[in-house]
This record gives structure tokens, sequence and C-alpha cells, in this order.
């Protein structure tokens, strides 16, 4: 499984004897490429500093616990476990709250538990929703993203529920 | 849509914020999150950096073109106007590529590629379209086939074995995928305009 992390440097290096062998100014194309990147990267900033200001407010305001107490009962009916529940709601908002809510469950449940095995499937198997549309349609200047956003909730909904099922068949 | 769900977002928190009485604790996280913004522009410029020049070079030798045949009935599946146009063809194809292989940094610089990619052909419209839905729908419900962060993740936590998340991790992500393309295809017809194809 560890040959996975020597893909990049695999990549990197056919990239370098590309560079080497080929007749074309590959050289020159490449810092044309890369200066977009960074124009691209330095025109997301004014997007994730409304959409990180909300996400923190929201964190900072306490909105979260309430929704978990709200949840909880519905949760446990359901059979999935309640300690998911803060992970579940910030999932969607903040990969670093996200990944900090994850680390916890795994000092506290332990990554092996259901508990922990869950939350890695969820963290696994789903990404910062409010981020990636942000910043992927920030970047081109859309505005009316049309059904954009129901669709990726409900996607992502789903799919927390059935991580959660594949979690109690599987493991 | 966003800056409706960002408005009800602030609203929320300053609700809870009143009946908390955190007012101090939520006037730095405001602040907090404009300084997170920057610093995860600055972690993400060099990947966009690399990725970018790396990929105008792939172009150039005709890897792009070559991997977008390869791929060429996964891409007419999940984006029929673009395998049909070919605008943004070869950015959809380094994007899935790169997910597909779980190179996990590369993802958003290619997307954003493959967006700009897209709106090319409709510079006008700030309205998106059916292929750029389906490519954010797509990476909100990550397909990756190595998710490096939640492993690394357990294996800090000394899990017994970090990798056991992956076959669950495997299915849940190719049934999302499938379902996020075709949600976004069965409802591309009924949010539809007369100016978009």
């Amino acid at each position: 499984m560890t040959a996975a992390y020597y893909l990049l440097p695999i990549l990197f290096t056919c990239f370098g004897m590309l560079l080497f062998f080929s007749k074309h100014p590959l050289y020159d194309d490449f810092v044309t490429g890369a200066r977009e990147g960074i124009e691209s990267a330095v025109k997301l900033i004014p997007t994730l500093i409304l959409l990180l200001c909300t996400v923190s407010f929201f964190g900072a305001s306490g909105a979260s616990e309430w929704l978990t107490s709200l949840l909880a009962p519905l949760c446990e009916q359901i059979g999935l476990p309640s300690e998911l529940l803060p992970l579940l709601i910030l999932r969607p908002l903040s990969g670093s709250a996200a990944n900090a809510l994850a680390a916890d469950l795994f000092e506290s449940a332990g990554p092996d538990s259901f508990i922990g095995q869950t939350a890695s499937v969820i963290m696994g198997s789903s990404d910062t929703l409010l981020y990636i549309a942000a910043v992927y349609f920030g970047a081109v200047g859309i505005k009316k993203s049309r059904h954009a956003l129901p669709v990726a909730f409900a996607v992502m909904l789903f799919c927390i529920f059935f991580s959660c099922l594949l979690c109690r068949v599987m493991l | 849509m966003l800056s409706r769900i960002i408005g009800v977002i602030c609203v929320l928190s300053m609700l809870f914020t009143f009946l908390t009485g955190g007012g101090a604790a939520a006037s730095e996280a405001i602040l907090t999150g404009a300084e997170r913004a920057v610093s995860i522009v600055l972690t993400l410029a060099p990947a966009m950096a690399l990725w970018c020049g790396i990929m105008q070079v792939f172009r150039r030798v005709g890897l792009l073109e070559y991997l977008s045949r390869l791929l060429s009935p996964l891409i007419t599946l999940c984006f029929p106007t673009a395998a049909k146009t070919g605008v943004g063809r070869e950015e959809l194809t380094a994007c899935i590529t790169a997910n597909l292989l779980g190179i996990g940094n590369a993802a958003t610089p290619l997307a954003i590629q493959a967006m700009k990619a897209m709106k090319s052909a409709h510079p006008d419209t700030d309205t998106a379209s059916d292929d750029m839905i389906t490519l954010v729908v797509l990476n909100t419900s990550s397909f990756s086939i190595m998710p490096t962060t939640v492993i690394a993740l357990r294996s800090a936590c000394n899990s017994a074995d970090p990798f056991s998340i992956l076959l669950p991790v495997w299915c849940a992500s190719l049934v999302c995928s499938v379902m996020a393309v075709t949600l976004c295809r069965l409802c591309a017809p009924l949010t539809r305009k007369r100016d978009i194809p």
C-alpha cells in the first residue's frame, strides 16, 4: 500500500525526463502554467475570506453543540452513534475542524473501534462541500450554481449514512 | 445559493453567540477565519503552481490527449457536453486521473483548470453549466483511491491497522460517485435555462 506514496516522485521524474529529452520549449511551458496557477490561487483569497470567516463564526458560536443535542435522539434511533454528530455537522463546512474532530474521536474511542472506523470512512469518502463549491465556482466567477449545492448535500447525506451502514456490515 | 447559505449560517451563529454570551470569542473567530483564508491560499499556491505547470508540459507533449482518449468512456458518461465539444475534456481527464491516483493536492488545482476551460466556452455568463456542477458534486463526494489524510491520522493515533478502512471507503466512494453523476444528470434538465447548453 505504501507504493501509492511513490506515485508523485515517479510522476515528477517522468516530467524531468520529458524536460531533458523533448525538443519542445517545455521549460517555458512549465513557467507559464505555474504562473497561471499562482494567479488563480491569489484570486481565490476574497472568496475564501468570506467563507472561512462565516465558518469559524459558526464554530465559535456554539450552534454546532446545539444541533448535536437536537439531533442526538434521532441518530440513536437509526443506530448512528451520537458521538459522530459533531463530525457530520462540520464535515461539509470546514476541513480542518473535521480533521480535529476525527483526531479527537480516535483519541477517545480508539481508531479501531466502530466509532473510529465509521469516522474514518466518513472522512475518506466525503469532502469539504462548501469549500469546494466556493473555490471551484469562485475561481471562474460563477454566481448561479443551479442544482449544485442541493445535489451535493443530498449526495453527502446519503454518503454518510451509507458509510455507517457499510461499517456495520463490513467491519 | 452560496450567499444564502452564508447568510443563514451567520444569523444562526449570531443567535447562539447572544444566547451563550460568547461575543468576544466570536469576534476573535471571525478575524481568525480571515487569517486562515490567507494561510490556506499560501499552502494551496505552491501546489497550484506545480500542478498547473506540470499539466501545461503534459499537454504539450500530447500525454493529456492520450489519457483523455483512454478515459473517454468515463468522460462521456459524466461530462456529456465536454465530451461532445472537446472543450475542457483534457483538463477533466487530468483532474479525474489525479483523483483516481490519489494525488491529493493536485485535485484542487486541476479541477480549477478544468472549471476555467469549461467556462471559456461561455465567458459571459455567471450561471454554472451542467458539467461544472457534475465536477463540483463529484469532488465533494471525493473518489480518491488513497485517502491519505485519514490514514495518516489513523497511524498517528496508533491504529492497529490504519489501512483497514480502505475497502469500505472504496465502496462508499464508488456508490456515492455513481449517485452524484446520476443525480446531477437527472437534475440538470430541471434547472436548465435557455442560454445554457
